[in-house]
């Protein structure tokens, strides 16, 4: 009889580690679930949302890395955007108090020569960011460096970015 | 007693020991590094993994394995990952994202999601991810073939859309498409693809009136994978291949024949490419079947009688409307005004959003009419006489929704009024001109068109514009269809300057030959502030920089002026109207951007983007003197527009409201 409490305390201990860790990596959907990614349009500046759904790491840093990568990337095929050149991808993610800091690689240089495109390109990227809650504001790093404008380029990025920029 | 607590003990631990078992055997998977894992084969090769880690009987592979990036390379996909980040997000050639959560086995490709069979772990260095889960999310089959794997692309989407009457359909495989066509009938079209597979389901049915069913077809081996693409028609249908957007996919329209289809016969050799094709004008979404880019020319006023008519000389009779034309727009309007005659107008903006023009010594022939437009940028439109007898007056009045941007430009036989839907930061609240025959000043001289001259700016040298042609020395610029951006920009500032400089403007320019302003290869910001300084030092009254624009996709075409401190909106938007009037091209508008050259000018600075030197429409206009020369009398005529002549200052508009 008395033989029954403890392994009925260690089945309790692990029913309620393991219902602890399925819900943390199980988490259903909540309020949160989802991003509104933006793009711009063929006419270099209408900003276009959609959603993407979000992984299970909801912490602000992970967000915003997840946001940076989506914007990146675009929406999908089909669909005409003033697109990061093939390649671009994200390096780094940093959050500045209502600042968000991307780093981008070098492949990004390949929307300079035409101002089109870097405004077009860029404006995207910070829609996106200053979508997530408590950002307003994005700086630019290419590889790792802050530059003042892409190479040949005609687009400051030496300064925070905001919405009001355009 | 004690042997009951004994016997609970023992049987305490003898639970605890198999917990621990249990959790051994379910708990962390059993990664080993493995010299068991199979070899891999991919495009013919074999595919080397640096430090392949065999997770329960899966290929756990790091993102940063030489010979894994190697092979997202091949398939133009990219991965992102940083240190303490949860998240590793692959993106595939077509855009698509693959997400994967460290130490969650759930992941997301494109809209959907599914279960990994292991999570992506971290070690001290690097990430690892389930190495065929990811290949397939990229459409990369894994094909065992005796002991090995090999990697096999896949022709993996069949998107089909219809466009009006045409049906458009999108094969898009992992890596560049191979193809020919093999059999064409009056129904059926046969392409053989070679080097992919497919999972595509073997038949669908499309059901339009020039598509029925598409048929897919794997064949061959493991090794060297055909799919035969079978387009089943009705009978009077016809094909066409569309250029592509990516060398991995392939778009071919269908459409009944009285339809017209742009695009090329699809090839019966090898080796063919959608991406080798020439590239379109247009993009596929947005038909490039149509005619070719809507070059925006100002139209002449269809049935309107006084429009094309040749001009009137000047006369004391009282000048009739011969008809107004109400155009809506996007968001706000175009009132075109027919007159019979010359006629002097004034316009007036009100505080309570009501803008109105007053044509001065002009009847109403017709009745007085009100049209309700409730756009975004105004509401209403009026027309009537608000003055009889030897001096009328017929007033076209607005109420506009703010203060919203409104241009009166004087034609030889009437006005064009245009409410646009931005609103006018400079809030001219007046404004005067001239209609017709009494219409004073050569080309680009008659400031009265747009209200009344800016005057310069107070400090600055009144006579002295600044240009500035972009780009230079060892910064070439853009470069396409054979011309250079750099060598463009000097050309048309060379012209601009004799225009400028017979107009009795003192000229100054950045660069005067193919050299940079500052020093070969310096920075951007160097470079960019030395052409600033040229113009803040001299104190000019003016600035214009001169850019040839150019994007990676061809079928962007048109003409955009730039500005960035809010007053010179008014500039930006003259130059523009005047090169769109001139040059054909299409308005891409006047547009407010944070480039650095009308950004760190103090005086009123715009930046011309002439026109895509990536379009071919463009290319071929840009390759024409009589073009560029046309782009130095547009930019010239703005300034004129803008600033009126140099010798003298025009006083202002002082014209009251009633």
């Amino acid at each position: 009889m008395r033989v029954g409490r403890p392994i009925a305390l260690v089945a309790l201990f692990v029913i309620a580690m393991t219902a602890g860790w399925w819900f943390f990596n199980h988490r259903t959907s909540s309020a949160g679930d989802r991003i509104t990614v933006y793009y711009t349009k063929i006419d270099g500046s209408t900003e276009v949302p959609w959603t993407v759904s979000l992984g299970p790491a909801r912490d602000p840093k992970s967000v915003a890395f997840y946001a940076a990568t989506q914007a990146i990337a675009g929406p999908p095929a089909g669909t005409d955007a003033v697109r990061f050149p093939p390649g671009t991808r994200v390096l780094a993610v940093t959050i500045n108090g209502s600042t968000v800091d991307v780093d981008i690689s070098k492949e990004v240089s390949g929307l300079r020569g035409g101002s089109f495109a870097e405004a077009a390109a860029f404006k995207s990227l910070v829609w996106t960011m200053t979508a997530l809650p408590s950002i307003s504001s994005v700086t630019i790093r290419v590889d790792g460096a802050r530059i003042p404008t892409l190479p040949g380029g005609h687009f400051e990025l030496d300064e925070p970015l905001a919405r009001s920029s355009w | 007693m004690s042997s009951m607590n004994r016997l609970r003990a023992r049987a305490g631990s003898a639970l605890l020991a198999a917990l621990i078992a249990l959790a051994a055997v379910a708990g962390p998977p059993t990664r080993v590094l493995a010299a068991d894992t199979p070899n891999f084969w991919f495009a013919g090769t074999r595919l080397i993994l640096a430090r392949p880690v065999n997770v329960n009987g899966e290929v756990a592979v790091a993102i940063h394995d030489p010979g894994f990036l190697g092979f997202l390379n091949r398939l133009g996909a990219t991965v992102a990952w940083q240190p303490g980040e949860r998240y590793v997000v692959f993106t595939a050639s077509d855009h698509h994202t693959v997400a994967l959560t460290i130490g969650d086995s759930q992941y997301r490709a494109g809209a959907s999601s599914a279960r990994a069979p292991f999570a992506p772990y971290t070690d001290a260095q690097d990430v690892y991810v389930p190495f065929t889960t990811v290949a397939r999310a990229l459409y990369v089959e894994p094909v065992a073939d005796g002991g090995d794997v090999v990697l096999q692309p896949q022709l993996a989407i069949l998107d089909v859309h219809q466009d009006g009457p045409r049906t458009i359909v999108t094969l898009r495989g992992a890596t560049p498409l191979h193809f020919k066509k093999t059999f064409e009938s009056s129904e059926r079209v046969v392409l053989a693809f070679t080097g992919v597979g497919s999972p595509l389901a073997a038949t669908r049915q499309i059901l339009t009136a020039s598509l029925s069913i598409v048929e897919i077809a794997p064949g061959g081996n493991a090794r060297n994978p055909t799919t035969t693409v079978t387009f089943g028609g009705a009978a009077l249908s016809i094909h066409s291949m569309y250029p592509a957007n990516a060398p991995n996919e392939v778009t071919i329209a269908f459409a009944p024949q009285s339809i017209a289809l742009a695009g090329v016969t699809i090839p019966s050799d090898w080796p063919t490419t959608a991406a080798a094709l020439p590239p379109p004008n247009r993009p596929p979404a947005a038909g490039p079947l149509a005619t070719p880019a809507a070059a925006f020319t100002p139209a002449p006023l269809p049935g309107q009688p006084g429009f094309g008519a040749p001009p009137v000389a000047a006369t004391e009779a009282p000048t009739t409307v011969t008809g107004v034309d109400v155009v809506p727009t996007n968001d706000g309007a175009i009132v075109r005004v027919a007159l019979s005659g010359p006629a002097y107008y004034e316009w007036h903006r009100l505080s309570d959003g009501r803008w109105y023009v007053d044509f001065r010594n002009v009847s109403l022939a017709s009745a007085p009419t009100e049209q309700q437009l409730n756009l975004p940028a105004v509401q209403s439109v009026r027309v009537r006489q608000t003055v009889f007898g030897p001096t009328p007056v017929v007033r076209l009045a607005f109420t506009l929704n703010g203060d919203r941007t409104v241009h009166v430009d004087a034609t030889d036989s009437g006005a064009t009024v245009t409410v646009e839907s931005a609103i006018d930061v400079n809030l001219a609240t007046s404004g005067a001109g001239q209609i017709g025959a009494a219409v004073a000043g050569g080309p680009g001289g008659d400031a009265s068109r747009f209200g009344a001259p800016v005057p310069p700016p107070p400090g600055s040298n009144p006579r002295l514009i600044v240009i500035d042609p972009g780009h230079g020395g060892s910064d070439t610029g853009a470069m396409h269809n054979g011309l250079v951006e750099k060598v463009l920009t000097l050309d048309i500032s060379q012209r601009l300057r004799t225009i400028l400089a017979s107009r009795g403007w003192i000229v100054r320019m950045t660069r005067e030959r193919d050299v940079d302003v500052v020093a070969p290869n310096d920075d951007a910001k160097t470079e960019l502030q030395g052409r600033c300084d040229v113009a803040n030092n001299a104190g000019a009254r003016l600035f214009v920089s001169v850019h040839i624009n150019s994007f990676t996709m061809p079928y962007l075409n048109g003409t955009t002026t730039y500005y960035y401190k809010p007053n010179d909106q008014s500039l930006a938007a003259a130059v523009q109207r005047r090169l769109i009037g001139l040059l054909g091209t299409k308005d891409d508008g006047a547009r407010r951007e944070n480039f650095y050259v009308v950004r760190h000018t103090t005086m009123p600075a715009v930046l011309v983007e002439t026109a895509f030197l990536s379009n071919p429409d463009d290319a071929a206009k840009l390759r024409s003197p009589a073009f560029l020369q046309n782009v130095a009398q547009g930019i010239a005529d703005g300034i004129a527009d803008y600033a009126g002549s140099p010798s003298n200052t025009p006083p202002q508009s002082s014209f009251s409201g009633e």
